[in-house]
């Protein structure tokens, strides 16, 4: 801010007229959002009050939330969440940001072919990749994880059935899908650092862990923030897998808060009550979301 | 001039370094790439109704049979991908030119309430979809009246917060003097966007198509809900129908799967070029 | 700056705002336009849309829409019958969203005991009085009480079909069972649990064949359980008295026979994760010789793999052998009677906001009718292996030919003889709540059994608590 002071004159006179700019730039996407986003999130907030009939609804005040955080299944399931996330979303970070890197040195066509058989498996469908997903996991020895670990002479484990491993098949699971998505983005991101920036560290005889320290990871302070709070709120809300893979079990094990919102919504029919519970989860990601941009955004400039 | 040092000592230690990187990166690959073959040595099998899934890692039969019952199976067979590629592209068009727009708003001009608003926009991605859903089918189905059209299968995601969010992180690394500079030789908001902004940002703007594009094929629910008739379905609705109360034509829905995969791989090396050059800003900088 | 950024977030708000009340604001008309198939009112046109949410019933089913569409047509010249295809798994997802937005069709296919869940929200459609006596006679009885909830009826049947267990023949008869007499006398448990440990074939350590495995991953736990529980003397969740059954003492002896079939090791350890295709590869591999669940169509498709394994061309299912299907009973625990767990699926009606008027109901009742009897219901009956369950249809069916074997045949109409009586008069309310303990503690519970974490006397309790809690003390059943 002080940096700032001293030019905020030159300042005022140039930016004359930049608001208008800048609402005329963000004009549809406001509209767009207004209408099909913003107004389904109102219309959520409105529905947690009530016990929603679609017939009509009567407010039935804070009951929703009351009976929220009185479930135990709640927490449990938000417990799990959690654990989920911060066993998956950290080593996605760092396996594509890894691969990245090492795509980096190789020739144009490698790259190439490598970028592409990474982005692959983002491509296919999810029912298709859950057939896969569901014979790795086999629990009988022709399933492929037991052959691999019978190599080691672990016997037979019964992945997805057993609260053991449930929850560490379904971080596996994530650990080895798709990371295409934060793979591109990262690759972009490092292209875009300016080339002066390592020729200037080349001469003062950086190595390319100094490199790595002081030019590569500051640089990409803000496609991390990126990736990781997109990371923690698609992990958090994350509902597919263990519908398709578990539907929750064995005995609550993989319950995600999303499948219990699914479950509340649709198997119950309370729809209000899921609706105090996505915004109760909502509020936990959006903690989350401000503690990283203060811990990470501190020094990004906006 | 990289990240690297090119005059490693000898060519021998580069080549050994470049052998290991390449050995690791393959190991990877074998384990993300595994579901994409099965699917793909799935869908050369029979086109025949069973309600077992052939567990293999060879292809006991290689018939292109699937892809033709895959293409008889439903007269909109072809008009499923038209769809998909008309609402992908139009998503994707969109995205790309309004997102980019609002991205340099937010990261490089100040204006009112300008975090304020981000904030708001950031929120709303935190909200689960299993809720929303319901509000947006009223507004477009019983307000706007428009189900079973391309407009509501489009409307919804013409410019999405994530794409807003992954331009403005881009854009920050932009540096202001560039901006500072045009704006002194009395450039105006529009023309530093469109000379300036949009040349320097063509890497994230391709990566923002590919994936919006992959994004929008990929989506099944919203088509589901908002299709009433076969001829409007998407690619990704009709695959479905493959699948019966007990049995499915498994291969047939690989081979489909397969076919729907394409598209997104021709996008992806037509755009290939924006994310291996890199941006430079250095000229400007000289 | 505060106070302007406060006003931007203000001006948003009304926004925002504005939308909700505009968009609140036309709601009505909008779901009174969606709800607008309620027929136009005007003198003599009478036209009127009915439309229907269908899944692909059968292989050949959808196949047919158009066909359908028209003959309606031709029956009824004012009206219009629009079919909406949809997928399986994802059919209910859509229609619950039309329900909560106020807007479902007007008919949809669905299992019967779905209905229970929509009565409460007032959202489907009596057609007690819109169905003419001549459509209710075309039904056999049975299968139409399943429509049934409360007073009101809610649309027609499509079939009735039993969900049992299926042997393959060589393996019953190797290990000496003698699978024509269980299919008409059934057995009990001890039988069953001794016929089992005689399918088990060993090759030292590892199990080649294990005698019976059913599918019980994930939610596919909850159709084991439900298959079994109707004979261990609790055919529905609620006895005559409307008390919650599953807290009798039969209820754990079921819990212990389940954990012995696999202590025995006539069932693999590792069932809790063993899904629907996982375990019918397995009988078509030979590495089981009784399957579950077991449905009457199984045969057709055990039959299409030996055809292939005869063409000897690599499209037959992996290292799969022949394979005879042979359609058996789920034996009877704690000394009660079996009794076969059928399932009905139909044509549901459902109504919109606006209250429909007499007219439209009776076009929907006509529309659900056409679905349900003669042509459409023959050849679905045909394809599915199910027995018709109308007049009309039967008539249909008649120059049919049928593939299925007349032991199965047989062995299927004895089974539905058996089967569990519909119940209208469970009220939807503690319907609902019994769903609703059947996911969260039931099913998680049961997952924790079969994968031996947790003991039936633990699991007998737990249920025991959470039906206490949720009907009390005197709403369960205490022996």
């Amino acid at each position: 801010m002080a940096r700032e002071a001293s030019t905020i004159k030159t300042k005022y006179r140039l930016n004359k007229g930049d608001g208008a700019w800048a609402y005329a730039f963000i004009a549809v996407a406001l509209v767009v959002y207004a209408m099909f986003t913003a107004y389904p999130v109102v219309s959520a907030f409105i529905i947690s009050f009530q016990d929603y009939k679609p017939l009509g609804s009567s407010y039935v005040g804070l009951d929703n939330y009351v009976s929220v955080f009185q479930s135990s299944l709640f927490w449990k399931s938000m417990g799990n969440t959690v654990l989920y996330t911060v066993l998956t979303v950290p080593v996605a970070l760092m396996l594509s940001f890894g691969v990245a890197i090492l795509i980096m040195p190789l020739k144009k066509w490698m790259q190439t072919s490598f970028k592409a058989i990474y982005y692959l498996p983002a491509v296919a469908s999810g029912v298709a990749l859950s057939v896969v997903w569901l014979w790795i996991f086999d629990p009988l020895q022709s399933g492929i994880l037991n052959q691999l670990v019978g190599v080691f002479g672990i016997s037979n484990q019964n992945w997805l059935g057993a609260s053991a491993t449930s929850m560490f098949s379904l971080v596996l699971m994530s650990w080895l899908s798709s990371h295409g998505t934060s793979i591109i983005i990262y690759v972009a991101a490092l292209l875009g650092i300016d080339s002066s920036y390592y020729e200037a560290a080349d001469i003062d005889g950086a190595s390319f862990l100094q490199k790595m320290w002081h030019i590569v990871l500051p640089c990409l302070k803000p496609t991390t923030l990126f990736l990781l709070v997109t990371g923690v709120i698609g992990s958090f809300q994350v509902f597919q897998n263990a519908y398709l893979m578990t539907g929750g079990g064995p005995d609550h094990s993989t319950t995600m808060v999303g499948l219990l919102i699914f479950d509340t919504a649709f198997k119950y029919f309370e729809f209000g009550n899921a609706a105090a519970q996505s915004l109760v989860l909502a509020l936990v990601i959006a903690v989350m979301a401000f503690i990283q941009f203060k811990f990470l955004g501190k020094d990004v400039e906006y | 001039m990289g990240l690297y040092n090119t005059h490693l000592g000898n060519t021998m230690l580069r080549n050994v370094r470049n052998a290991v990187i390449i050995f690791l990166l393959l190991l990877f690959a074998l384990a993300t790439l595994f579901p994409i073959y099965f699917m793909f040595i799935s869908s050369f099998g029979d086109p025949v109704e069973a309600g077992a899934v052939s567990y293999s890692l060879w292809p006991e039969k290689i018939t292109l049979d699937s892809y033709k019952f895959f293409f008889d199976y439903s007269e909109y067979s072809y008009r499923w991908l038209g769809n998909s590629l008309l609402v992908a592209t139009v998503t994707m068009a969109s995205n790309v030119v309004f997102a980019t727009m609002a991205g340099y708003a937010f990261a490089k001009i100040r204006f009112r309430g300008s975090k304020a608003l981000f904030g708001v926009l950031l929120v709303a991605m935190m909200i689960p979809y299993q809720v929303t859903q319901v509000p947006l089918y009223i507004l477009i189905v019983n307000v706007f009246n428009i189900s079973n059209s391309y407009t509501a299968l489009i409307a919804p995601s013409l410019v999405t917060v994530y794409n807003i969010f992954l331009a403005k992180q881009f854009m920050g690394s932009i540096p202001k003097e560039i901006l500072e500079s045009a704006k002194v030789e009395g450039c105006s908001q529009w023309q530093i966007f469109t000379r300036i902004v949009m040349p320097l940002s063509k890497t994230v703007m391709a990566v923002m198509a590919i994936l919006t594009f992959m994004e929008s094929w990929n989506t099944f629910f919203w088509p589901f809900l908002v299709t009433n008739t076969m001829d409007m379905q998407t690619i990704q609705v009709g695959l479905k129908n493959f699948r019966f109360a007990n049995t499915t034509y498994f291969a047939p829905m690989m081979a489909g799967a397969t076919v729907s995969a394409l598209p997104m791989f021709i996008l992806f090396f037509s755009l290939q070029r924006y994310f291996l050059e890199g941006v430079t800003v250095g000229a400007v900088k000289g | 700056m505060k106070k302007r950024s406060r006003f931007a977030a203000t001006a948003l708000a009304l926004v925002v705002s504005a939308g909700v009340v505009s968009a609140c604001g036309s709601n009505n008309d909008g779901g009174n336009a969606a709800a607008g198939n309620t027929g136009s009112e005007g003198a003599g046109a009478k036209k009127d849309t009915i439309t229907a949410l269908l899944p692909p019933v059968s292989a050949n089913f959808q196949a047919n829409f158009n066909q359908m569409e028209a003959e309606f047509t031709k029956q009824y010249p004012n009206l219009t019958l629009k079919i909406e295809p949809a997928s399986w798994e994802d059919m209910t997802q859509k229609l619950d969203t039309q329900v909560n937005a106020g807007s479902p069709p007007d008919i949809a296919f669905m299992g019967s005991e779905g209905i229970s869940k929509y009565v409460p929200l007032g959202m489907v459609m009596d057609i007690k009085d819109a169905a003419t006596p001549e459509m209710i006679a075309d039904f056999d009885e049975g299968p139409l009480k399943y429509m049934y909830n409360g007073d009101g009826l809610y649309g027609f049947p499509a079939y009735m079909e039993v969900h049992a267990i299926g042997g393959n023949k060589p393996f019953l008869e190797e290990a000496g069972i003698d699978w024509k007499k269980v299919q008409q006398n059934g057995w009990t448990f001890d039988e069953f649990r001794e016929a089992i440990k005689k399918g088990v074939v060993k090759e030292g350590n590892t199990t080649k064949r294990y005698g019976f495995v059913f599918a019980t991953a994930g939610v596919t736990s909850k159709d084991y359980l439900g298959i079994l529980v109707k004979n261990a003397g609790m055919p529905a969740a609620f006895d005559k008295d409307l008390k919650y059954a599953y807290t009798s003492k039969n209820y754990l002896t079921l819990l212990t026979n389940i954990r012995q079939m696999i202590d025995d090791g006539s069932m693999p350890k590792e069932l809790s994760s063993i899904d629907a295709g996982k375990r019918w590869n397995m009988f078509l591999t030979g590495q089981t010789m009784i399957t579950g669940k077991g449905m009457a169509v199984f045969e057709n498709s055990s039959r299409l793999n030996n055809e292939k394994i005869d063409k000897n061309d690599g499209s037959a299912v992996k290292d799969s052998i022949k394979t005879d299907y042979v359609v058996l009973p789920v034996p009877s625990f704690a000394g009660q009677p079996a009794v076969a767990n059928s399932i009905v699926d139909g044509y549901v009606t459902f109504r919109g906001k606006k209250e429909p008027t007499a007219e439209h109901k009776a076009n929907v009742a006509k529309a659900a009718y056409f679905l349900a009897s003669g042509q459409v219901a023959a050849t679905t009956n045909g394809e599915l292996f199910s027995a018709p369950i109308t007049k009309s249809s039967r008539k249909a069916a008649e120059g049919m030919e049928s593939k299925q074997s007349p032991e199965n045949k047989a062995a299927v109409e004895h089974l539905l003889s058996t089967a569990a009586p519909a119940r209208p008069d469970i009220p939807a309310e503690l319907g609902a709540k019994a769903i609703k303990l059947e996911t969260e503690v039931i099913v998680p519970k049961l997952q924790a059994l079969l994968a031996g974490e947790t003991t039936p006397e633990k699991m007998y309790e737990d249920v025991k608590k959470a039906a206490i809690d949720t009907f009390g003390a005197d709403g369960v059943v205490q022996d």
